[in-house]
């Protein structure tokens, strides 16, 4: 189990998040909603441990060991990544090198991987990740990077952003993919359509979880009530 | 293949160093054209259809070699210039002078096999004229020694007439470069075209010199020049791009991206952009700085070390 435990942060003087605790499960699919702005993305980059996103307090614990002052490469060594939501674009690196990345991977595997995010293998493998890439090729590439790594827990970041309304599907199904191989996901959204297709949701707001629970439960509350109601961060830090 | 008699050892020894360092078995193959030197002769000699080759050596040691390729020719494969030195000091002064015909398609491999001297100064002056809708390209990759004692300077000149193409690729990635200055200045006639790339890596105490320059002086004549530059330790790099819009409707863009590494580096770019026709247009790209974080967490959140991160990022860039 993954396990955040009061986390806060804060940048400028600014706090950020202000005491936030979630507990994410392999195999189970959940979401942090929020509108913008409100520090979904962060928890994420705080879960990763990105620089400039140590938490001033509390603790990240993976199957109990703290993994709070864990660099980026120890813990996505222990099973955790994170997909951007603007993956970085690489000079000179094919598809096919991204995704090995140096590592004896079965052609075969990176082929499945390809198709699993609607990428014919034919036009892709030979392709650079540099700015030729389309944004929705782009975080579809990372999508079949995330899916060779077999992660213990995957931070999606806004995924369907950049991606055509045509792709929500594939979306769907490779999540559904890593739930069906042990992958515990963490959704980062503010899409109720993707939310709704999770388990459990966090919705986070000025920096704190507002409510916690089933999907079904938490997108209706943030249908009916944050949809009009964006401006309660804004109000707050000011 | 005409090996010049008694230099058939220096010819082998040119050719395994080469085999070596690029797997390629092409300068035995007597369907490549070749011209092989060494130090200050001309050591293997191999021409095809439509490809004439000349050369001479002055009494100061100059090294003189005329390339002419007929009209209409295309040459299926590349032709190699391999320039060597064996010797553990001295200097090799070159002049390359390419006249290519109209309608010629050719490539040429040119590889500087640098890698067993202490102290050379290694200068190649060459002139090339393309003729009328030819479509040249000019691939050109150094081998130096580790010790840092090569001093390379190739500056070429040339001239792109009406619808022809150049493409240019100069690599110095794979060795210690010692010192290097690249100076590379093209005339484009009307719907002529131009693609110069360089990419170096500089370590230690290596200093390079790039001087890329594109006159656009016909109408709808474009061009892009990009230099790509990895300076590591306490390596200089000094890049300089210059773009000049002289007729209407030309195009230009050139791009610097400098990547450093080490807190002894010292690196700059400057762009000059020139436009001297209302109707043309220039743009220009540059960066100078460290890897992107962004790019090394990408990495990292993947397993990779930083270092290991960096490594991966520096030879996308470098390929």
């Amino acid at each position: 189990m993954l396990v955040l435990e009061n986390i806060r942060y804060s940048r400028n003087s600014n706090d950020i998040i202000k005491g936030v605790s979630m507990k994410f499960e392999q195999g189970k699919v959940h979401c942090i909603i929020g509108n913008n702005g409100v520090g979904k993305s962060t928890i994420g980059y705080i879960i990763m441990g990105l620089s400039d996103y140590k938490p001033n307090e509390g603790r990240i614990l993976l199957d109990g060991e703290d993994i709070t002052n864990l660099s980026v490469t120890e813990r996505a060594k222990k099973g955790i990544t994170l997909l951007w939501q603007e993956p970085a674009r690489f000079e000179g690196i094919t598809v096919k090198s991204y995704l090995s990345l140096n590592r004896k991977i079965p052609q075969k595997e990176m082929e499945r991987a390809l198709e699993l995010v609607n990428l014919d293998p034919k036009f892709y493998l030979n392709r650079m990740v540099d700015k030729k890439l389309s944004g929705g090729e782009r975080k579809k590439v990372e999508l079949a990077s995330c899916i060779l790594l077999k992660p213990r827990y995957l931070i999606l970041d806004e995924p369907d952003s950049g991606i055509d309304i045509m792709s929500l599907d594939m979306i769907v199904n490779v999540i559904r993919h890593f739930k069906e191989n042990g992958t515990g996901v963490i959704v980062i959204t503010h899409r109720k359509e993707i939310a709704k297709r999770c388990e459990y949701s966090y919705l986070i707001c000025a920096g704190k979880v507002l409510l916690e629970g089933k999907s079904e439960r938490i997108v209706s509350y943030y249908e009916k009530t944050c949809d009009t109601c964006g401006h309660i961060n804004y109000l707050e830090e000011n | 293949m005409d090996i010049v008699k008694g230099y058939e050892k220096e010819f082998d020894q040119l050719v395994e160093i080469y085999e070596k360092n690029t797997n390629d078995r092409s300068l035995r193959n007597p369907a490549v054209a070749t011209i092989i030197v060494s130090g200050n002769r001309v050591v293997g000699l191999n021409s095809v259809n439509g490809m004439h080759v000349t050369s001479r050596v002055r009494s100061d040691g100059l090294v003189m070699i005329d390339v002419e390729i007929e009209d209409n020719t295309v040459i299926p494969v590349p032709v190699h210039l391999c320039t060597g030195f064996l010797e553990k000091k001295g200097e090799q002064l070159l002049r390359f002078n390419y006249i290519i015909g109209n309608n010629v398609k050719v490539k040429f491999k040119s590889h500087c096999i640098l890698t067993r001297v202490e102290k050379l100064h290694h200068h190649m002056v060459s002139e090339m004229y393309i003729g009328k809708h030819s479509h040249v390209v000019y691939e050109d990759e150094h081998f130096h020694d580790e010790g840092g004692g090569v001093f390379v300077e190739t500056i070429t000149h040339m001239k792109v007439d009406e619808h022809a193409y150049f493409g240019s690729k100069f690599y110095e990635t794979k060795t210690r470069v010692g010192r290097i200055n690249v100076v590379m200045d093209v005339e484009l006639a009307a719907h002529a075209k131009v693609n110069l790339e360089s990419k170096i890596y500089g370590r230690k105490n290596d200093i390079i010199d790039i001087k890329e320059i594109m006159r656009l002086n016909g109408e709808h004549a474009s061009g892009v020049a990009t230099s790509t530059v990895f300076a590591t330790d306490s390596a200089q790099a000094h890049v300089i791009n210059e773009a000049y819009g002289n007729a209407a409707y030309s195009r230009g863009h050139i791009e610097c991206n400098e990547v450093v590494k080490g807190s002894g580096v010292s690196v700059s770019t400057i762009p000059v952009l020139k436009v001297n026709n209302e109707k043309a247009e220039l743009t220009h790209e540059a960066s100078v700085g460290r890897i992107k974080q962004e790019q090394l967490e990408t990495l990292m959140a993947k397993g990779l070390t930083e270092d290991e991160a960096a490594e991966f990022i520096v030879n996308g860039l470098l390929s």
